[in-house]
């Protein structure tokens, strides 16, 4: 029988590409010394105890050896990396008040619709700073606090101060530590006791300076019984040499409070993608996570939920898509700590032209957490026999009072279902199309409605030649 | 890095004496073309694998102090029924046992082997083996492996097998002793419909630490493996578990699947699952699946409601989740040694 | 000549080198319809996946005419767009897509014509009532935990929709229960008012109470021993396929 392959057009990368002219008002050499740290400091005007912790954080990067085991970093050459840049521009509350080109940028991304349409507030990010930040009224009334991590550091430093990479301390890894000694930029989140904002708010991490590194710094606190819907979102434009993004995304959410954390990233392929995420969640609090990586060269992404709050819960949706050039190492860790915790993780890989899809997972239960639950799911496809796709889920277990369950599948799309479908007059291309998008169903039902559309479209199906 | 979660960097091998004990047992009449002899000098070339098992240390110790072992060639088209038995049963006068084997099923051919490792409580014993099996194709090699030395005891054992066109290695393999185990199986699927079964059962109790390791690599279109464990957790014993799917370019329309379910029977338990699927091959299907608990509380309430107390509902319990691999077993008496084993280590202790 | 919908003629088929049909002939014309009856492993349903198209399926000698064109080329949505429908004897479950977007993606495959929403949402709900089928099942992924009986409903829906000319029952009745074999018999008997033939596969005949089948054929061994009416059914239901089989080995 003759059996055809499947070929899934990459990610349509038009708007994404587009180049502004590399301009700035101020950025560090390339490379990483402690006067380029002092430079980053001192332009940004910060506090004794932010350089300090800046100048500890590079001490540690140096003695810290890069990881081995994952995805391959040799290509990632640090000392040509511009780590701080500032754009031509001051942070701005208006649309209006941004810069000509910037603003173009993040109108042809959508941002400045999005935000008039759905979105509670929105932060953009360009190069090293943020350079809009704005947020409806009602919400500032109800004392939610929604600003870029600068303005954050000055307006409410002993908040930022007890919380700031206390989750990932510099010593967690060595680009933690690279975060600590040149993080710039990022939003602050904070909201209130009881405050439950039901309409997203949204920030873009947008990167235009070749060879440079984004170090952005996301620290969200979701009180007592409040509600939060977080996205972020990131591309950059592709250039021939390789820029790192090594950004920091810190929540905690507290007693019965809930926060879901979106994210689209959808950086160029010149990027490394190197993020550390981690959710601290207190007593019958709620993580969620939604998390697609389609964008970057390598990336290695593990959001971490810590579940120390008994009747925790945790739940992690990831789509990955990896096409050529690709190596894509992310996953999900989770850690119950505490009794009656509950997590799912739903991830789904899809590998193409040579493109490298990893899972790598951690599910951890400690000695006191018992009645634990937890369910993981993980399933790849694989779209033709260049590709590669690895499943390595850890599950490490101390205490027996628990239920716990893991599938994993991998495969292709099954010649059946699709004849299936044939037989009903569907075509075979458009056959494959509806399983792959049934496939990162579960997925994009969870995405904010543009991204659906936008990630829907990207699974347009053609056929390629045949094998035997 | 095998041994790292178990806590087991630095081992130093004792010296090894000779291994006094006859281990070959032979009921019945086979062919005299089929030719079993204690291993020798002379089969090294088949050891020249890249294979490091439970740890290179252990495979090169194995290979070059080996004190015991067979090699055993069946021809063509040979098949016996009567199973090849070697039971090693150590004692004060033989407490090391370092076993090399050698196995080679050729076209054709089938072979049932049993190897039996025992040891009395009390005796300090080591065991460190190492198996090398090369099925040819259409040849079938079945083989038991039953770990049951005593508490005192260490346990290191490396099994590797490369199997060809339509050929099929059958994996039984039963741990039950010993206070440190390390296992490694490895199989390579190399030919067209090559096939391999892995079925396991483990019981940890009292402060055994285990390290199992099953591999199955799929170089071979049509190839087909399973892995199938359960396993049963109590007092304050640990085991990591590793079951790797590897589906190598070219594996084309192959199936692997993998499953594991252990029991956890006390909360001072620790078991660690790192189950891997590697696939370099998209027309290929691969599962896995694991799942950990408490023993199921309708059951042992049903059972309890027939009066039986619970210590005796507790192990049918796990004497019905070890049934279904213990049933694979085709001989009644080794049967009757893991149930005697299980239920001496599930109610006595 | 008369005209047939559907024309086999000496048809051989195999799977992974094994021949299954072995020199098949059946005519059906429009409006007809026909039972194939048969033990298992005899080719029923092999005859059922050639006709629909299944790529596995080889055809080594003979042709499949359809309304006055031969088919043996044509791959599975060709056929369907021409007007075979088969019900599935276990119909696969496709995650994530709803049984609604399929069959609104699948109607507008067939008819050429886009289908607006709100009229198809219409049109399916009043299909899924005669069906006695809950509303909630048009937006279930497709046939994903559906019991027997409800894929087989399902199939029995995608065929009402779907109109075809030739509707092909692969042991549809397997699985239902006495109430849902008669609700399926009613809508097959609405589309065959409609003109279309229906090719019956089953080892039973708990559905042919209601068809009233023009025509009953036996296939035994791949190939068609014998053709009658209802009869033969009944007969089959008394003596089974044994006597069937040594009526044959003796000729």
């Amino acid at each position: 029988m003759e059996r055809k392959k499947t070929y899934i057009e990459d990610i349509d990368r038009g708007i994404y590409d587009i180049k502004n002219d590399f301009t700035y008002r101020y950025k560090t050499d390339k490379g990483l010394t402690e006067d380029i740290i002092m430079e980053i400091s001192r332009e940004k005007n910060e506090p004794e105890w932010m350089r300090d912790f800046r100048l500890k954080s590079l001490e540690i990067y140096n003695n810290k050896p890069i990881p081995t085991w994952g995805a391959d970093l040799s290509g990632l050459d640090i000392d040509n990396i511009i780590t701080y840049i500032r754009p031509d521009t001051d942070m701005k509350h208006s649309w209006d008040d941004v810069p000509e080109d910037i603003k173009i940028t993040f109108e042809l991304l959508g941002i400045p619709q999005a935000e008039r349409e759905s979105l509670a507030g929105v932060g953009a990010q360009y190069d090293s700073e943020v350079v809009y930040h704005n947020i409806k009224q009602e919400l500032i009334d109800q004392g939610i606090i929604y600003t870029d991590m600068e303005t954050a550091l000055k307006e409410y430093e002993d908040v930022v101060k007890e919380y700031f990479m206390k989750l990932i301390p510099p010593n967690d890894h060595k680009f933690a530590a690279l975060h600590g000694a040149v993080w710039s930029g990022g939003s602050f989140v904070y909201v209130p006791e009881g405050v439950q904002v039901d309409i997203p708010l949204q920030s873009y991490f947008r990167l235009n300076a070749p060879g440079a590194g984004q170090f952005e710094h996301t620290l969200i606190i979701v009180e007592k019984g409040a509600k939060l819907h977080f996205i972020e979102g990131c591309s950059a434009p592709m250039y021939r040499v390789n820029n790192l993004h090594a950004g920091c995304v810190e929540l905690f959410v507290k007693e019965n409070a809930t926060l879901r954390y979106s994210t689209i990233e959808n950086w160029s392929k010149n990027m490394y993608n190197l993020n550390t995420k981690r959710a601290v969640v207190d007593k019958n609090g709620t993580i969620e996570w939604i998390s697609g990586s389609f964008g970057s060269k390598v990336s290695m992404l593990y959001p971490m939920s810590i579940l120390r709050g008994e009747g925790a819960r945790s739940e992690f949706t990831g789509i990955t898509f990896a096409a050529e050039g690709q190596h894509l190492d992310t996953g999900t860790k989770v850690v119950h700590a505490a009794p009656h915790t509950t997590s799912t993780v739903n991830s789904k890989s899809l590998s193409k032209d040579g493109g490298y899809a990893f899972y790598r997972g951690l599910l951890r239960v400690a000695e006191n957490a018992y009645g634990c639950k937890s369910t993981v799911s993980c399933e790849s496809l694989m779209l033709d026999n260049i590709s590669k796709s690895d499943t390595l889920p850890i599950i490490e277990l101390n205490n027996d009072n628990i239920d716990i369950g893991h599938e994993a599948k991998i495969g292709r799309i099954s010649d059946e279902a699709i004849f299936y479908l044939m037989s009903r007059g569907i075509s075979e291309e458009e056959a494959k199309a509806m399983i792959v998008r049934g496939f990162v169903e579960p997925i994009t039902k969870e995405l904010p409605l543009e991204y659906a559309v936008e990630l829907n479209n990207l699974i347009n199906i053609e056929l390629e030649g045949t094998i035997g | 890095m095998l041994w790292k979660r178990i806590g087991l960097k630095d081992f130093e091998f004792p010296k090894v004496h000779d291994y006094k004990k006859d281990y070959i047992k032979i009921e019945g009449k086979f062919p005299k073309e089929v030719k079993i002899n204690r291993i020798s000098e002379s089969e090294n070339k088949y050891f020249d694998i890249e294979f490091s098992g439970v740890g290179d240390k252990f495979t090169s110790f194995a290979k070059k102090y080996y004190n015991a072992g067979i090699q055993l060639r069946l021809p063509r088209n040979t098949k016996i029924v009567e199973p090849v038995k070697l039971e090693f049963h150590m004692d004060e006068n033989n407490p090391t046992l370092v076993d090399k084997n050698l196995i080679i099923a050729e076209e054709g051919s089938e072979v049932n082997i049993i190897m039996d490792y025992y040891s009395n409580e009390k005796i300090e014993t080591l065991h460190n083996g190492l198996t090398v099996i090369y099925a040819k194709e259409n040849a079938t090699v079945n083989i038991i492996k039953i770990q049951r030395l005593g508490d005192s005891s260490q346990s290191f054992d490396s099994n590797i097998a490369y199997v060809e066109g339509n050929g099929k290695v059958n994996w039984i393999s039963v741990e039950l002793g010993s206070y440190i185990s390390g296992s490694n199986y490895r199989t390579y699927l190399d030919g067209e419909a090559s096939g391999s079964n892995l079925s396991s059962i483990y019981l940890g109790d009292g402060i055994r630490k285990m390290d199992l390791e099953y591999t199955m690599i799929h170089k071979g279109p049509r190839s087909i493996s399973n892995i199938e464990t359960k396993g049963v957790l109590k007092d304050n014993s640990k085991k990591v578990f590793r079951g790797n799917l590897d589906f190598k370019r070219g594996s084309r329309h192959s199936k692997g699947v993998e499953e594991e379910y252990v029991i956890l029977l006390d909360p001072t338990v620790k078991s660690d699952s790192i189950p891997a699927l590697l696939c370099d091959e998209d027309d290929v299907e691969g599962e896995h699946a694991a799942s950990a608990g408490q023993i199921d509380e309708n059951k042992l309430f049903y059972l309890m409601s027939r009066g039986l107390d619970e210590r005796e509902s507790k192990k049918l319990v796990v004497e019905a989740s070890f049934r279904p691999i213990i049933d694979r077993i085709p001989y009644k008496y080794l049967q009757e040694i893991i149930f005697d084993e299980i239920e001496r280590r599930l109610i006595d202790a | 000549m008369e005209k047939y919908l559907l024309n086999i003629n000496d048809l051989k088929v195999t799977i992974e080198d094994k021949e299954i049909l072995k020199g098949l002939n059946l005519q059906i014309k429009e409006g007809e319809t026909h039972v194939i009856m048969g033990p298992n492993g005899s080719g029923k349903s092999t005859l059922a996946y050639t006709l629909m198209g299944h790529p596995s399926y080889e055809i080594t000698q003979g042709g499949i005419q359809f309304d006055g064109e031969i088919i043996n080329e044509m791959k599975a949505d060709e056929r369907a767009r021409k007007g075979i429908f088969l019900s599935f004897q276990y119909p696969e479950e496709i995650p994530g897509i709803t049984v609604e977007e399929f069959l609104r993606t699948s109607k507008t495959s067939i008819t050429g014509e886009m289908q607006k929403i709100i009229p198809f949402r219409r049109l399916l709900k009043t299909k899924m009532e005669h069906l006695g089928m809950d509303e909630s099942y048009a937006s279930r992924y497709l046939n994903l935990g559906f019991s027997g009986g409800e894929k087989k409903k399902n199939e029995i829906l995608q065929m009402s929709i779907l109109e075809p000319k030739l509707a092909i029952l692969d042991e549809t009745d397997s699985g239902l229960d006495v109430d849902a074999i008669k609700i399926v018999a009613e809508s097959v008997m609405k589309i065959k008012d409609e003109k279309c033939s229906i090719l019956v596969i089953t080892h039973y005949n708990k559905l042919l109470e209601y068809l009233e089948p023009d025509y009953v054929h036996i296939l035994m061994d791949g190939k068609i021993v014998k053709t009658g009416g209802v009869e033969l059914a009944n007969q089959i239901d008394e003596i089974g396929y044994e006597n069937i089989k040594a009526e044959f080995s003796n000729i």
